[in-house]
């Protein structure tokens, strides 16, 4: 059921703010370490259709420094005898730490545009990007978390496996459902993969939270 | 027989080598001056830079002996030299040597040697001074106590005085007797400042007593940095920058430890990037040095480094990580002070920089970390396990499985036994990191006992001991399998759970409810732990929250009330009897207190209770809401949908939607 928006969704535009002064996102219940998410990812070519089953879990989210990693498992994949695991490092787009310009991993501008683009989300926030690169976007308040995130190594196969890391992805994240959306980009590989995740309960009615606390 | 000669001429010469050492002190206690002066001179000679030679001597009985005759000597002219030399060995017995400041304090021989400070002879005051400098080089000199006036006139006779050894001797007394901050205010009203800045420009000794006096009265101390900045428009701000340049190492380290102090007293002094990475610099080089300062150095990068990741940032790129495993690898047998430091720096580097992190776990040094944690000094093992808790603070690390080996892991559960508390404290810390392996359910701390050795501490007497076993716990058990949690649950059954969440130190109580929390987390059945001997620990959280309870543990009670209330219809019901107690009818609801709370967290993980408690899928969920909207829960939220917090402000919208599929307009 609808429920009534007293705000509407575009984020506030902070005039006059200091970039050096930006605080780090606050947290989402639902991007949290232990949070498990499970989906497709379309790797379809223009020879065959095909989708890997996906899970997806956080392990680690340090907000002051942008910073996030976990595991994806991609199942049914067609030259692994196993499911193959690989950890990743994501960087959330805070305007602090990072913004929605890679700057590395050979993604020029145009393909961050192309990518972030895709996104419904973004679009409210595409016209401030283009303008100033969303300095004066306050993301404090909007309900999407913008991510890259970027595979590390292979978990539990060799690197002769057949499969590539070389890429990284595009993430949009919404905070009301904990759903994940994003777009794998590896100038090797068939575009706009795209990756769809919804949050797991675990045969759960309802949703569990465990936690850690480093020391 | 030639062996025999060979051995009883041995045996002769250690004879007759006690025998010359009686026969000293037979002759320390003649009356003739000059048999008491060479005999005096000869103990003096032995005992320089020797320390096997003045232990034997003092074992001996040399310093009474020596204290007496300079008690003995009167002041006259005639006297002056044995005056000289018997300062010289007692100075001797003191430097660098805490059994021979013991026994030199022991035999009364300070207030003579005060004596000798005002001696016409420049020779004997000399001697006095250096003598007593030695001493105040300890942390057994005589406390001093600088709210005494004629304590103070007489500290500024000695840093007014000409003679080196004497004002240095005031600021030596100064750089180690000075420990409060009520000393530093009096001395600096009193003016000591603008008389140590004097000796800067002064002798070699003069400015590296100056450089240590000056980092006492300055330490966390933001009025005296003030007062010391501002004198002569920062002249000697700058001289002491300058003076990192210094040729003599020591002097070097004097000032940069100096400007450590400054700098985490009153850190606006330095806006200059410039001098802060030169300040690293300085230091990273001095760690190579072989002496004293070397060892200094060592701490002395810690302490400024310490909690503060622009500099860790800056000591990184300056190599600082490479640098020091360099040094630790070189084989040769560091002294456990520099050993201290090296690990505290590699520690302090690894707090915050993910990058620090995995750079230093790059060059391998798990084997240099787990050697250390064998060390006979408890200083070292516990900054190595400093270092390893900071390490692991990398979840990349972790989830790349690198500490869960035997190697590493054994060690480290070792020494939870250690007699030394502050490395128990300190490896519970490393530990708590380390257990939170995501890599792989089989874990070697288990394997080595540690769940039960947890448990033990989880029932120390020290408070820390117990919240600390607890967050070890509570991680071993984050997103655990059934089968680990069994481990936990067979030991500490319902009765011992509920006492733990009833301790009587909020942080153990919170730490407990986080474990019950993750416990309770994962397969369905695991939530019926809570529901053992007819649901005490449910229970006991129940009346827990109601207590009032601070925010985090409040915070950690709510999650297990969503967690179990994310099972079945009867967990739902159970956390219904737990806000909505028969007993208790008509006092205000806590939830009702916590979704007021200034603490957002607390705000939310509330609000998730109630989601679960009316999630649609449920068939209870719709009474359940009744209940809630009755209680007044459902109306509080309805004033909260512009919360400040964006995640509070989502999951209330979220109760609200289900709210109006249950025919709830608003």
């Amino acid at each position: 059921m609808p429920v009534r928006v007293v705000e509407s969704n575009t984020p506030a535009q902070v005039s006059g703010t200091d970039p050096g002064n930006r605080s780090p996102l606050p947290p989402s219940s639902l991007l949290g370490a232990g949070q498990a998410f499970s989906g497709t990812q379309n790797v379809s070519n223009q020879q065959k259709e095909e989708a890997w089953r996906v899970n997806v879990q956080i392990q680690g989210i340090d907000l002051e420094h942008g910073y996030l990693c976990g595991t994806m498992e991609a199942l049914n994949v067609p030259m692994a005898d196993t499911p193959v695991i690989t950890f990743w490092e994501g960087e959330i787009v805070d305007g602090k730490n990072y913004t929605f310009y890679t700057g590395k991993w050979e993604a020029t501008r145009e393909d961050d545009m192309r990518h972030w683009s895709k996104f419904p989300s973004f679009s409210p926030l595409q016209g401030q990007v283009e303008t100033d690169g969303g300095r004066q976007l306050d993301l404090n308040n909007y309900p999407y978390i913008f991510m890259r995130w970027k595979e590390q190594y292979f978990v539990n196969v060799g690197t002769d496996c057949g499969l590539t890391i070389a890429g990284f992805y595009y993430v949009c994240f919404s905070c009301s459902d904990g759903s994940i959306s994003g777009f794998y980009y590896d100038p090797n590989s068939s575009p706009f993969q795209k990756l769809e995740l919804k949050t797991v309960n675990e045969g759960r009615s309802g949703f569990s939270f465990s936690s850690y606390e480093l020391q | 027989m030639p062996t025999t000669t060979s051995s009883s001429a041995s045996s002769s010469s250690s004879v007759s080598c006690n025998n010359r050492q009686a026969d000293v002190f037979s002759r320390l206690a003649s009356s003739d001056p000059e048999v008491k002066l060479k005999a005096l001179r000869e103990v003096k000679n032995q005992i320089i830079g020797n320390r096997t030679k003045k232990l034997s001597f003092l074992k001996l009985g040399a310093i009474p002996a020596i204290a007496s005759v300079l008690a003995d000597a009167d002041d006259s002219d005639k006297c002056n030299n044995i005056l000289v030399q018997s300062a010289a060995a007692i100075g001797s017995f003191a430097c660098g040597f805490e059994a021979g400041v013991q026994a030199v304090l022991d035999a009364g021989v300070f207030p003579h040697l005060l004596r000798l400070l005002t001696n016409p002879d420049e020779k004997v005051v000399d001697a006095g001074a250096r003598s007593l400098r030695m001493i105040f080089q300890s942390n057994q000199a005589p406390k001093y106590d600088f709210l005494q006036e004629k304590n103070m006139e007489f500290l500024f006779s000695l840093l007014n005085s000409e003679n080196e050894n004497v004002s240095g001797l005031g600021a030596s007394i100064i750089a180690h007797a000075c420990g409060t901050s009520v000393e530093q205010r009096v001395l600096c009203e009193a003016g000591v400042l603008e008389k140590l800045v004097i000796l800067l420009d002064g002798s070699l000794s003069q400015r590296e007593a100056c450089l240590e006096s000056l980092a006492t009265v300055l330490k966390n101390n933001p009025e005296a940095v003030s007062d010391f900045v501002g004198l002569e428009s920062g002249r000697y701000f700058n001289s002491v920058t300058e003076l990192t340049k210094d040729r003599y190492p020591r002097t070097r380290l004097l000032s940069c430890l100096c400007l450590v102090v400054i700098y985490n007293t009153s850190p606006s002094y330095f806006i200059n990037m410039g001098t802060k990475s030169s300040l690293i610099t300085t230091l990273l080089e001095l760690l190579n040095d072989p002496g004293q300062s070397g060892d200094d150095a060592a701490l002395g990068l810690s302490c400024l480094i310490a909690e503060k990741e622009d500099l860790q940032q800056l000591a990184y790129e300056a190599d600082a990580i490479k640098n020091i495993v360099d040094i630790l690898r070189t084989g040769s047998e560091l002294q456990p002070r520099r050993l201290q430091g090296l690990f505290l720096s590699l520690a302090e580097l690894c707090s915050k920089l993910e990058d620090c992190r995995c750079s230093f776990l790059s060059l391998q040094v798990l084997d240099l970390l787990t050697n250390a944690l064998r060390h006979k000094d408890a200083d070292v093992r516990a900054a190595a396990c400093i270092c390893f808790r900071n390490a692991a603070r990398s979840v990349k690390s972790l989830s790349a499985g690198r500490f869960n080996s035997d190697h590493v892991m054994l060690p480290l559960v070792q020494l939870l036994h250690d007699p030394s508390s502050s490395v128990q404290v300190a490896v519970l810390g490393a530990l708590s990191n380390i257990v939170l392996d995501f890599s792989s359910p089989k874990s070697s701390f288990i394997e080595y006992g540690g769940i039960k050795q947890l448990i033990e501490l989880s029932k120390s007497m020290d408070p820390n001991a117990r919240c600390s076993a607890l967050r070890a716990l509570r991680n071993l058990m984050f997103l655990a399998d059934n089968k680990r949690k069994e481990l936990f649950c067979s030991d500490v059954k319902a009765q011992g759970f509920a006492c733990l969440i009833s301790d009587p130190e909020p942080p153990v109580q919170e730490q407990a409810l986080a474990l019950l929390r993750n416990l309770v987390d994962g397969c369905i059945s695991s939530i019926e732990f809570v529901f053992d001997e007819d649901g005490l620990i449910l229970d006991t959280v129940g009346r827990q929250l109601r207590k009032a309870p601070q925010a985090q543990m409040a915070i950690q009670g709510m999650y297990v009330l969503t967690n179990v209330a994310s099972g079945t219809e009867l967990h739902k019901e159970a956390v219904m009897q737990q806000l909505f107690p028969q007993a208790k009818a008509g006092s205000e609801n806590f939830m009702l207190k916590f979704l007021q709370s200034d603490e957002s967290q607390l705000r939310s993980a509330t609000v998730w209770t109630i989601i679960n408690l009316i999630s649609p899928s449920s068939p209870g969920a719709f009474d359940r809401h009744v209940k809630l909207r009755n209680a007044g829960i459902i109306p509080q939220l309805k004033n909260m949908v512009n919360d400040a917090c964006l995640d509070v402000k989502i999951r209330i919208r979220t109760v609200l939607g289900q709210s109006m599929s249950f025919g709830d307009n608003y």
